[in-house]
């Protein structure tokens, strides 16, 4: 309980396990994953360490396991994953682990060694097959012209010698590498070959990788041996394969046939092999899951291990944990589980340590604060034990976000999207679904969910729903007494001026915003006064509630000194200056209106500008009043913003100077009291040395720099953050016509189409087009602006004014990760 | 080149090869990796190093060649990595690197033709960054002249091939000179494309290259005692953009032994260190590696200027030195040959 507020306190235990009992005990805390080790031997060398061999043999049966992974994805069978846990085996187990997945290796090989064989075979006897049928295609064509045949020389037989016949060679090349071929046959034979080619239609697969190549087969013509040996070197270099091909045609004839036969052969053994492995494969897929899991684990635990110490009898280990104060009783006993697993009697021993260390920050969170701690997280983790804002930022994030994303009709998009997500949570988490993006959106479903909620709030107060309004309560405005059809058809929007009582009722709207405000002129200048003045609200009572939460914080830590120099001053400051400002704009609020009812000085013609007044303030100067105006908002206001002034101005070196002194006169008492220790214990000297080395550093003129820096940061603070919060009306009032535009320039015309059936399909195109355009823009993008605004609202604007973020996650020891399939690195 | 400029086009490979660098072993890590006790170790502390998992699909037992081809992949792979994001000009200074590496591959494949080894025994030693089109057709040269017009007529090397073509039968002594003469008319071409690059590019590489030009002659002056290369023609094998040039090799070209060599290198400050303190006693360091010390301080150097193309050289260059240690200090290991495991070259 608790962890919410503040991070869990945490104890640095020594723990001290016996040889044999320790992998159960360090096993059954990883399934806990409450324990964070520390590395005990940091100047150890990886390999030199104790259990290095175990985790070798970890890391060889893995990278079997990748390889049967590898393979399956090759013949893409799918992987059982039933979600179980297997507990992480014995250590003797692990031999019987070793030799299965060796075998299987081995069978794999093999088999794959065969299938390539066979491939390989097939690819030769097809790419012959080929060479056969496109050779029989060119001879064809020589032997339909009568006495000719194109082995046969050109030139005509010279007397006596007969005819000279041409050698041919035929083979397999591929596509690529043909030009390159040519090129080269060319230049070494001088081009005395003569080449035919035909591409091999269908793609070939390549035995080795498996990839679709293009081949292509082709004849070349050639006189004499010379030339031959030339060529066939040639076709070497270039990785052509020469076939055999018989001289005649009834001879390729019959070798076809027959090497029709052996394909078909070979084929039949090729299928065997491929579901032989198929089979080998698929027994092996519903093990994968289970297999990975427990060597991680084994691995998980031996690393662990080499963070021990042993001591000097070998007989136990020695390790050292942080661990959450509260989670002690459970860990225990987990320690017992694993001693009794174990089987041996000595038990294992938990002692608390005194530590300086500073512990890790440990913030238990469940799947719905998650989110929001990611958040707070990403900017800084949280130093030990102080106020943690993701609490907070769980209301006030959806809350400014809504504030900037103020339309009903988007949040409830937005809604449906993460109510989606809510509620098919354990289907979309089991299906695992990755990507960067998805991940995105689905870690912070709840704050999308609570986004959407908070602004169909806001839309609502806006009264804007996809930039319309509802008109839910009527409205308080009516027709004038002189107004006609006439003079009203002449304008498309009307101005309201609440002045006159027979156009305004004269009191507020129930709920939100009048809708006849969509229709009128002055409705920008009417919306902004409200949403300008609403953020300067909204901003100072963030800022004030982020200083308050500094005197938690100083409270917990017994900080008198920071909260008297520091709290005080601070909230006197930001009070006199921003807070008055607000007292002013209720002042304005309640005091001054519009309409008969309202003398003069109290009517919208002399309702003074608070900026105005507020910046006259700080520079002590006044304004003259207009006739018939009162020149300040009430009795004494010129005294009380003195005071003010006064009080804030004297704030500032209140910040800025006394702190360092206390500082400097407590560490001069220390040491005075230590030396005087010291001379006390002369003996003692060792002891009294090492405590100084501990303890900090202090340099005067450091921390009044550091002091200096604090001071002007929140001075300025005050003021630029104030200004900044007005980010909220800015992306709210974009929001808004933005929205406005795309209904206008979209929608608009689909609805002003004749009534007819070619206008009801335009219609309907163009509200495809304005949803889309809805969507990816107003939602999406706009929301993805609205998100990081609030984002930059919470860290630097709210969290400056409390949260130091120096302190460094818990990082435990746990098998989560494992399970889940994510990689450990 | 105005600097300013620089970053449009080479800015992201420049910053990539900057932190690459930073990835290369320091001190700290080559006396861990001298203390383990088999390769098992030496991969389990690689693993912690910037090479991260790139043994961890290989089955034990390790091999040592196992390790130098997965060294060099992952080289080559950042190599061609920004090659394929390079722009002119360091488009070309890049492929320029990889010529010095097609030169080896075909003296290495000529070579192994001429004692009958069958091309594709040879091609996996073949360096991954020189192999182009047309290397395995090599063998179908049995002279230079064939060599020239059948194979190297198309790629790059063909400029560099004008001096050496002859209808000599190739043979040992023929391969070594072409090896050679490629290299000479190789590094004068790098070298006075990298001064028409000018700048601070001109300035990094050109001393670089220098040394490389004048090591080389050093080597072959030294390697052509006891062979039947004349003078003469030894002369004709010097690169000429080095420091030594002219004075330096006209008397490296009269040398006739390494007394002489040294009394050279005596004239230039630089060459007479590496000299000096060099020797095959045990104790003392080689020369040969008292020139890759010196590479690797050139190397070194160059990083120390910013926008300029000799830090990818410098980042080849000085990877190799690195993948050659741990080769070094692998072997060591797996010959249980300890006594000589710090002879490797820092990179400091």
């Amino acid at each position: 309980m608790g962890s919410i507020f503040r991070s869990e306190s945490m104890t640095l235990c020594q723990l001290f396990l016996s040889s044999e009992g320790s992998y159960n005990c360090v096993s059954e805390i990883g399934e806990i994953g409450l324990v964070q080790f520390r590395d005990l031997n940091p100047d150890v060398n990886a390999f030199q360490r104790k259990f290095v061999h175990e985790v070798r043999r970890c890391d060889e049966m893995e990278r079997q396991l990748r390889y049967l992974e590898k393979e399956m994805q090759k013949d893409s069978v799918p992987i059982l994953d039933t979600g179980e846990n297997p507990e992480a085996p014995q250590p003797r187990e692990m031999v019987d682990l070793e030799a299965t997945f060796e075998k299987l290796e081995n069978e794999l090989r093999e088999v794959n060694a065969n299938a390539e064989t066979l491939k390989k075979n097939a690819l030769e006897l097809t790419e012959l097959k080929h060479v056969l049928n496109i050779t029989q295609h060119f001879f064809k064509e020589q032997d339909s012209e009568p006495n000719s045949s194109i082995t046969q020389n050109l030139l005509p037989a010279e007397e006596g010698k007969g005819s000279v016949q041409l050698g041919f060679v035929a083979g397999v090349a591929t596509r690529e590498r043909m030009p390159m071929f040519e090129r080269m046959l060319w230049r070494v034979c001088r081009g005395n070959v003569f080449v035919r080619q035909a591409e091999i239609l269908e793609p070939l697969e390549d035995p080795v990788t498996g990839d679709q190549v293009h081949k292509i087969v082709f004849l070349i013509f050639f006189q004499g041996e010379q030339l031959k040996n030339k060529v066939k070197k040639i076709c070497d270099g270039c990785r052509a394969t020469t076939y055999p091909c018989p001289e005649t045609s009834k001879e390729r004839k019959d070798m076809g046939q027959g090497v029709r036969g052996r394909l078909d052969d070979l084929n039949i053994v090729l299928n065997q092999t491929t579901a032989h492995r198929h089979r080998v494969l698929a027994a092996a897929a519903k093990h994968l899951r289970t297999w990975f899991i427990k060597v991680r684990k084994i691995k998980a635990i031996y690393h662990t291990l080499n963070m021990f110490n042993l001591d000097v009898t070998n007989k136990c280990l020695i390790a050292e944990c942080w661990i959450p104060y509260a989670d002690l009783g459970r860990i225990q006993e987990a320690l017992r589980k694993g001693t009794d697993k174990s089987g041996t009697s000595v038990q294992p021993i938990l002692n608390r340590m005194e530590t300086s260390v500073k512990p890790p920050t440990f913030h238990r969170t469940n799947k719905f604060t998650r989110g929001f701690q990611t958040l707070v997280d990403n900017y800084g983790v949280a130093s030990y034990r102080e106020v943690n804002p993701a609490l907070y930022t769980t209301t006030t994030f959806p809350f400014l976000f809504a504030v900037m994303f103020g339309d009903a009709g988007h949040g409830f998009i937005m809604l449906l999207f993460a109510g989606w997500m809510v509620l098919r949570e354990k289907a979309l988490i089991a299906s695992k679904m990755s990507g960067e993006i998805w991940n995105i959106f689905f870690g912070g479903r709840y704050i999308l969910l609570l986004m959407g909620l908070f602004s169909i709030y806001t839309g609502t107060i806006y009264n804007d729903i996809f930039s319309k309004s509802f008109n839910i309560f009527g409205s308080n405005w009516h027709m004038g007494h002189n107004a006609t059809v006439k003079n009203l058809s002449f304008t498309e929007a009307l101005t309201l001026d609440p002045y006159y009582r027979d156009e305004y009722i004269g009191d507020p709207y129930p709920f939100g915003f009048d809708p006849i405000w969509q229709v009128s002129i002055n409705k920008i200048a009417f919306q902004n006064s409200y949403k300008m003045k609403i953020s300067i609200i909204i901003g100072v009572v963030h800022m004030l509630f982020g200083v308050i939460l500094s005197v938690v914080n100083q409270a917990f830590f017994m900080n008198t000194l920071s909260f008297v120099f520091e709290f005080i001053p601070q909230m006197i400051f930001m009070l006199g200056l921003f807070g008055y400002l607000c007292i002013m704009v209720f002042h304005k609020w309640i005091h001054y209106g519009s309409g008969p009812e309202f003398s003069v000085a109290y009517g919208s013609s002399c309702a003074p500008s608070v900026l105005i007044t507020f910046i006259d303030m700080v520079l002590l100067k006044s304004e003259e009043p207009l006739p018939g105006c009162n020149q300040w908002m009430y009795d004494g206001q010129y005294t009380v913003q003195v005071v003010l002034l006064i009080l804030c101005v004297i704030c500032v070196p209140i910040m800025l100077i006394p702190k360092p002194f206390v500082l400097r006169s407590r560490h001069n008492a220390k040491m005075r009291a230590q030396s005087h220790l010291a001379t006390i214990h002369e003996e003692e000297m060792g002891e009294t040395s090492d405590a100084h080395e501990e303890e900090e550093e202090f340099e005067f003129s450091e921390v009044f720099i550091e002091q200096a820096i604090h001071t002007i940061e929140y001075v300025l603070g005050t003021v630029s953050h104030t200004a900044s919060y007005l980010r909220l009306w800015a992306l709210s009032l974009a929001h808004a016509q933005l929205s406005e535009v795309v209904w206008n320039m979209v929608m608009k015309i689909g609805l002003s189409q004749s009534s007819n059936v070619v206008g009801s399909i335009m219609l309907f195109l163009i509200f495809a087009a304005w949803a889309c355009l809805t969507v990816s823009i107003l939602i999406l993008m706009e929301g993805l602006s609205a998100f990081l605004h609030t984002l930059r609202l919470h860290w630097v604007e709210f969290q400056s004014k409390f949260y130091k973020g120096e302190g460094y996650a818990f990082a435990p020891l746990t098998f989560k990760h494992i399970i889940s399939g994510e990689e450990e690195e | 080149m105005l600097d300013s400029i620089f970053n449009i086009d080479n800015g992201y490979l420049e910053g990539l090869v900057r932190g690459f660098k930073n990835g290369i072993l320091k001190q700290t890590d080559y006396l861990n990796l001298v203390q383990c006790e088999t390769l098992d170790d030496l991969k389990l502390h690689l693993q912690s190093t910037d090479y991260g998992n790139f043994l961890a699909n290989e089955a034990s037992p390790l091999q040592v060649s196992v390790i130098d081809d997965k060294l060099r992949d992952k080289l080559v792979t950042e190599f061609q990595h920004m090659r394929n994001h390079a722009v002119e000009p360091l488009g070309t200074f890049l492929d320029y690197i990889t010529y010095g590496y097609m030169i080896d591959n075909i003296v290495l494949l000529i070579t192994g033709a001429l004692h009958q080894r069958p091309i594709s025994e040879l091609m996996p030693k073949c360096h991954p960054l020189g192999t182009f089109e047309q290397i395995e057709a090599i063998n179908v040269a049995s002279t230079s002249s064939e060599l020239y017009n059948a194979v190297l007529v198309d790629t790059p090397l063909a400029d560099f091939f004008g001096e050496c073509v002859s209808e000599q039968d190739l043979d040992e002594l023929n391969i070594e000179i072409i090896r050679n003469t490629l290299y000479k008319a190789y590094l004068e071409s790098f070298y006075s494309y990298c001064k028409s690059l000018g700048g601070i590019t001109a300035e990094v590489m050109c001393e670089i290259l220098a040394f490389e030009a004048d090591r080389r002659a050093f080597i072959i002056t030294l390697n052509s005692f006891g062979t039947e290369l004349t003078n003469e023609d030894r002369k004709k094998l010097y690169p000429q953009c080095g420091k030594l040039y002219p004075d330096g090799l006209a008397a490296l070209a009269r040398a006739d032994d390494a007394e002489n060599v040294k009394q050279v290198a005596e004239f230039y400050t630089e060459y007479r260190a590496l000299f000096e303190g060099a020797g095959n006693n045990p104790g003392e360091k080689t020369l040969e590696d008292k020139f890759f010390e010196h590479e690797v301080k050139l190397n070194i150097n160059a990083f120390l200027h910013q926008f300029h193309f000799g830090v990818f050289y410098a980042y080849l260059k000085l990877k190799e030195q690195e993948c050659r240690n741990i080769v070094w200090i692998a072997e060591c290991i797996a010959q249980k040959h300890r006594a000589k495991i710090d002879n490797y070259i820092p990179i400091l």
